[in-house]
Parts: structure tokens; C-alpha cells; sequence
């Protein structure tokens, strides 16, 4: 289990005890190197800065959320990262490496409303786009890459709809296809952009369950997330982020309402971790323990 | 090769290779970016004429294909500037390099074959006059050999980056951040297009080349949601358009490109009316029948919520309904069949209804919902 397991400012100790479930090509990355280094990451559009001098660690097996106020650079801190926005500063390491040598350890989940649903391809063929990186240039997926995209959509409980026409899927079912895809594309470092985006209760807690396996078993969570309640549940720890980085560390030590009152300029749209109806106390993880009933 | 087997045959030729990078131009959305390049080419045609003298010269077709691409990179930058929306930055470029076209044409080319008519809708029935000769031997005409060329070119392409073409298109973020660079892509297709509609506009011209390489893939979206499946179709409506067209201009002795525009057209109306799925028709018998079903729906929360009451014996009576749900005496008896149908309600003696139990769940769950 990876209690206590969150990103930190400093090289974290290493000593992440892996639950693999299955091996994947490549060798294991030292599980001291830090999963994502960002030092005096700039963004600017139009000489405005969208992220200032923003300096980041978050260590392997761990899950973190990117919380801040709408325009905070969330977004744009996750697509600068990934090199599909221009930095204007700064240095960026994942798994200890530039993002072109680990490209293969890198998934990418964009929010949900990018793409056009109604392109002409089935829920298979979504999901086999995420084999591409490992094909390569002009290769085409075969019989391995659907075995991978099956299993895939049975972890996300969509094996049902693997034939269905994309325009024909519901809101959580269109993010849990992109769940899989980012599954089968077999990442150490995954980056979501608002997976629970006009998603069920339901759906969520599935989602979550399949992003905290990841984490078990030494992956790195990284999600943009908007519902401050569910942070200390979900993850075990935050960046904060208004433009600028407010704070970022364990969600115990980070989450907590100065720090809030900062990112979001006063007003918090959430009560405190400490407040008497929040969900688990600091420390505690949420893969320890059953999961919480269902809502609905 | 009689005449008219060589222009259906060009026709052919053209159509399929226009419809090919025609069905990622609609599906990336940068429809009229095919009507900018296929009008901004004359100045790369023009241009390169100047330099070699030579209206046959294969420089004309490079010098065709980067004016094409230019358009494309004018129209982005301009975009990218942000005080131009995309729509507005096509009609600026491609009218700007076109008319800088014509006035060259005009001042300096006035004498020789380079006609603003002919640029516009090509005279296919000419083509085949321009024959390719090597050693005295007749290969047949000239378009037809090119067209050939850029037809495997463009479907070699397709099958080549199959994959890379459709990720990118599809989302482009994941493309890039899988290491197939969306720019890389998008220029690599736009030079396709280009060299498309160079060859294309030789032989049809540019008013032809928007009409084959836009309406066959807009029509196949409507039949079908495989992009595969969206290919074939798109081919094999743009042949239909061609040889349609030829036979509709010969019977109505018209423009024989105009007539194939034309047909591309009719296609278009046609699957659009009569798409099984997404056609007119489909959707308004579509909405007929959840009409019916949402009635019946009305009908059995009516019937319940009027059972055991004292006013059932009229609320329940068939007449009662038309007034009470404002239906017309028609509408009321078709919901009414099909609520007896699925065995929501039956009927007691001529003019009242009951709930069956299925019925009464049924008004049950709706009223939840």
C-alpha cells in the first residue's frame, strides 16, 4: 500500500514497495527518481503570464490532484508539461528524464469536450489509439493490440460497448473509453484533465478505484480536479495553483484552509479538512479501508 | 479509346482522387480550405509559367503545390494572430493570391491559353486533346496519366498513415502526445491536398475540385459512422457523380463539369433526406413515433391516477380522452393501439379503458422519472 505516499517539494526517500500486476516492457525506473520535476516552469500567451515560476515534484505511486480556481493554469500546467503548449521558462524532468525519452511512460487523458464525439469510429478503435506510441510510425495494431484494448475496456466495465459508435456513448461512458485508453497505452505517468467531468457518482467511484490500482502498483496519478471535497479521499496530495504555485505536498499538510483562502483569493468554496463533516482525517488514505457506499 | 471512354474515364480518376483527402479535409472541419487552395494555385501556376515559358512544364505543378501550401500558412497565421477567426482568414488569402492571379494573367500572359473561364470550370471534353507522346507512340491523355499518379499517391498516403491521419484528426492533443506531431501531419495532408487539387483543377477545374473532394465524404457521413466504410463510400459516390454527371451533360448538352458538380449535389440531397439514420425523414418518423410513445405514457399516468376515483367512469371513457388531452380523434386512437399493443391498457366494452398491471408499473416508473 502506498499510505502516506504524497508528492513532496523534496526528493522523497525512496523504498515504494511495488504491487505489480503485470510486467511491462522497459525497464522499472529507479523508485527514487521523482515521477515529474518542474523547475521555474513559465507559460505565457500574448506576454501574459498563465503560469508563473512554477517549481514542482510529485514522487512515484502517488496520486495527486491540480486544484485552483477556474483559470488558474491547471490545464495549461499539465498540456506545458506534456510539450502542446510552448514554455516560456523552465525545466521540465519526467521519471528523471526530458518528456521526448519517456514518451512511452506518459499517458494523457484530455478533458472529455476536446474531441468531436461524433467522428466515425467505435469505441475499440478510440481505445486502440492509445497502442500508436508503442507501434510507432506506420505500423498498424494487430492481434495483441485489440487483446490489450479488450482487457482494457473490461477494467472500465466497457467491454459491452466495444463496437458501439463513439456519438452513441454517455458522458461517463465516453471518459471511462478514454480511461482505457490511457490504459492499454501501459504508462508509469499519467496525466488527467478533469476525469470526472459530467460523470455519475457511480462512475466516478469506478474510475477512481481503476486510477488508485494504477497508484498501488507504483503508477503516478496526476489529475486536474474541480470538487474540493473529494481531494482528501481521492489523492494523497495537491498542487495548489493560481497562476502562480501556492502550495504543493501531502494533502494533510497542504489542504488546508489558509492555503485554500490563498488560491482561491478568500473565498473557499469548501469547507476544511478539519471542519467536523469532512471526509476521513488527515492521514488517512483512501485506499485504506472499504470504499465509501454509493451514491444514487 | 473512343472520346467520351476517356473523359469518363478521367472523370473517374479525378473523382476518386479528389473524394480520398476529401473525407479528412470535412472531418478535420477545414472544408474550404479545398475552395482556397484550389483558386490560389493559379498564382503558383502563373508564377512558375513566368519562369519557364512552357504551359506543359512540369514546374508548373511544383510551383502550384507551394503556392497551395502558402494558402494554408497564410490562413494559420493569420488565425493565429488572434484578431482573425479561421472562416474570415480563407476568404482573405485565397482571393487576395487569386486576383494577383488574374491581373498577372492579364497584364502579362494575355496572348497564351491561360483563361480565367477555363480555371474556374476546366473543360474535361478538352483534356484528352493533350496527349502525352513518347517516340511517336500515343500513351493516351496526359490528365489521365497524372490523375493516375496523384490516385495512388493519395491512396497510398491513406493507407500509409492510416492511423497517424486518424489520430490526429481525431485528437489531436493524444497525437502529440504520443510523438506523431499534429503539425508535421496536417502539413504533410494540406501538400497532398494541394498537389489534389493541382492536378485536378488542370483537368476540371477549381469549381469541380471543391464539389468532388467536399460532397462525396459530407454524403458518406450521413450513411455510415466507420471511417472506413466512410472511404469506400465517398469513392464510390464521387465515380457515381462523375459518370452521372458526364451522361446528364450529354443529354442536356451542358458543361460536363458543371453537370458533375452538380450530381455531387443531388447525392448530397438525397442522403440527406433519405439517410436511414440521419436523414430528414428518419428523424421526423423518429419523432412521430416517440410522440406516440410518450402519449401512451400520458395516457396510462391519466388512466391511474383517475383509478378508484369517483370520476373514473367518465375520465376513463374513449371520448372523454380527446378532450381531456386535447388529441385529435385520430392521434387518440393510434396511441391508444399501441398502448393495447404492448399491454399497457384493454379495453372495456366499445368506449373504456383499464390498466393492466403492466400499465399501471408503467405509469408508476414514469411518474418517477
Amino acid at each position: 500500500m502506498s499510505n502516506g505516499m504524497p508528492p513532496s517539494r523534496d526528493d522523497a526517500p525512496p523504498g515504494h514497495p511495488r504491487g505489480r500486476t503485470w510486467n511491462r516492457a522497459g525497464d522499472d525506473p529507479d523508485p527514487s527518481v521523482p515521477a515529474l520535476e518542474v523547475d521555474d516552469l513559465t507559460v505565457a500567451y500574448r506576454e501574459q503570464p498563465v503560469l508563473w515560476d512554477v517549481d514542482l515534484r510529485i514522487r512515484q505511486g502517488s496520486a495527486t490532484a491540480i486544484v485552483g480556481p477556474n483559470g488558474a493554469g491547471k490545464t495549461t500546467l499539465i498540456r506545458s508539461i506534456l510539450g502542446l503548449v510552448p514554455r516560456a521558462a523552465g525545466r521540465v524532468r519526467i521519471l528523471g528524464s526530458p518528456l521526448e525519452d519517456v514518451r512511452r511512460q506518459v499517458a494523457y487523458v484530455p478533458q472529455r469536450g476536446s474531441v468531436d464525439w461524433d467522428f466515425p469510429t467505435s469505441v475499440e478503435d478510440v481505445v486502440l489509439m492509445g497502442t500508436y506510441g508503442h507501434l510507432g510510425w506506420f505500423r498498424r495494431p494487430g492481434k495483441r493490440e485489440r487483446e490489450a484494448a479488450r482487457r482494457a475496456l473490461e477494467r472500465v466495465e466497457m467491454a459491452a460497448f466495444a463496437h458501439r459508435q463513439i456519438s452513441e456513448l454517455s458522458g461517463g461512458q465516453q471518459q471511462r473509453v478514454f480511461l482505457a485508453r490511457a490504459l492499454v497505452q501501459e504508462a508509469r505517468v499519467h496525466f488527467l484533465d478533469e476525469p470526472f467531468q459530467g460523470v455519475d457518482a457511480r462512475t466516478e467511484r469506478s474510475i477512481m478505484d481503476v486510477l488508485h490500482e494504477l497508484r498501488d502498483r507504483g503508477d503516478t496519478v496526476i489529475a486536474v480536479h474541480h470538487s474540493l471535497q473529494t481531494v482528501p479521499e481521492y489523492f494523497d496530495g495537491v498542487v495548489l495553483l493560481n497562476v502562480r504555485l501556492i502550495a504543493a505536498g501531502p494533502v494533510d499538510a497542504v489542504f488546508t484552509d489558509e492555503n485554500l483562502r490563498t488560491a482561491y483569493g478568500g473565498r473557499i468554496p469548501y469547507r476544511s479538512p478539519t471542519s467536523p463533516t469532512s471526509p476521513p482525517p488527515p492521514g488517512a488514505s483512501p485506499a485504506a479501508g472499504p470504499p465509501p457506499p454509493l451514491e444514487g | 479509346m473512343p472520346l467520351h471512354v476517356e473523359i469518363q474515364l478521367l472523370a473517374v480518376v479525378v473523382a476518386a482522387a479528389c473524394a480520398l483527402p476529401g473525407v479528412f479535409l470535412v472531418l478535420r472541419r477545414v472544408a474550404l480550405i479545398s475552395d482556397a487552395i484550389s483558386h490560389s494555385v493559379l498564382l503558383g501556376i502563373v508564377l512558375a509559367f513566368f519562369w519557364v515559358r512552357d504551359l506543359t512544364h512540369p514546374a508548373l505543378i511544383l510551383g502550384a503545390t507551394a503556392t497551395g501550401i502558402l494558402t494554408v500558412a497564410l490562413v494559420e497565421a493569420l488565425h493565429r494572430s488572434g484578431r482573425v477567426k479561421e472562416d474570415a482568414a480563407i476568404a482573405l488569402v485565397f482571393p487576395a493570391l487569386f486576383s494577383l492571379a488574374v491581373l498577372l494573367i492579364a497584364r502579362y500572359a494575355g496572348q497564351i491559353h491561360l483563361d480565367v473561364h477555363s480555371v474556374l470550370l476546366g473543360e474535361i471534353a478538352l483534356s484528352p486533346f493533350r496527349r502525352w507522346e513518347v517516340g511517336g507512340v500515343d500513351l493516351g491523355p496526359r490528365s489521365l496519366w497524372m490523375m493516375g499518379g496523384i490516385l495512388i499517391l493519395n491512396a497510398g498516403a491513406l493507407l500509409l498513415l492510416w492511423k497517424e491521419l486518424k489520430v490526429s484528426t481525431f485528437d489531436p492533443a493524444l497525437a502529440a502526445s504520443l510523438g506523431f506531431s499534429p503539425v508535421v501531419l496536417h502539413y504533410a495532408f494540406m501538400t497532398l491536398v494541394s498537389v489534389t487539387a493541382v492536378g485536378a483543377f488542370d483537368a476540371v477545374g477549381s469549381i469541380l475540385v471543391v464539389a468532388l473532394m467536399i460532397a462525396p465524404p459530407a454524403t458518406a457521413w450521413l450513411l455510415t459512422d466507420r471511417l472506413s466504410v466512410m472511404v469506400g463510400l465517398s469513392v464510390a459516390l464521387a465515380v457515381a457523380a462523375a459518370v452521372t454527371g458526364f451522361w446528364a451533360a450529354w443529354l442536356l448538352d451542358v458543361s460536363i463539369a458543371g453537370s458533375m458538380a452538380a450530381m455531387t449535389g443531388v447525392g448530397f440531397v438525397l442522403a440527406f433526406i433519405l439517410a436511414p439514420d440521419r436523414g430528414v425523414l428518419a428523424s421526423l418518423r423518429r419523432r412521430a413515433r416517440q410522440r406516440v410513445e410518450f402519449s401512451g405514457m400520458l395516457l396510462a399516468v391519466h388512466l391511474l391516477h383517475h383509478e378508484g376515483t369517483a370520476d373514473e367512469s367518465v375520465e376513463t371513457r374513449v371520448d372523454h380522452l380527446q378532450k381531456h388531452l386535447r388529441w385529435s380523434p385520430d392521434f387518440a386512437r393510434r396511441v391508444i393501439d399501441r398502448a393495447e399493443r404492448v399491454g399497457w391498457v384493454r379495453r372495456e366494452g366499445r368506449e373504456r379503458l383499464r390498466l393492466t398491471p403492466l400499465g399501471r408499473e408503467t405509469a408508476k416508473v414514469g411518474m418517477i422519472r
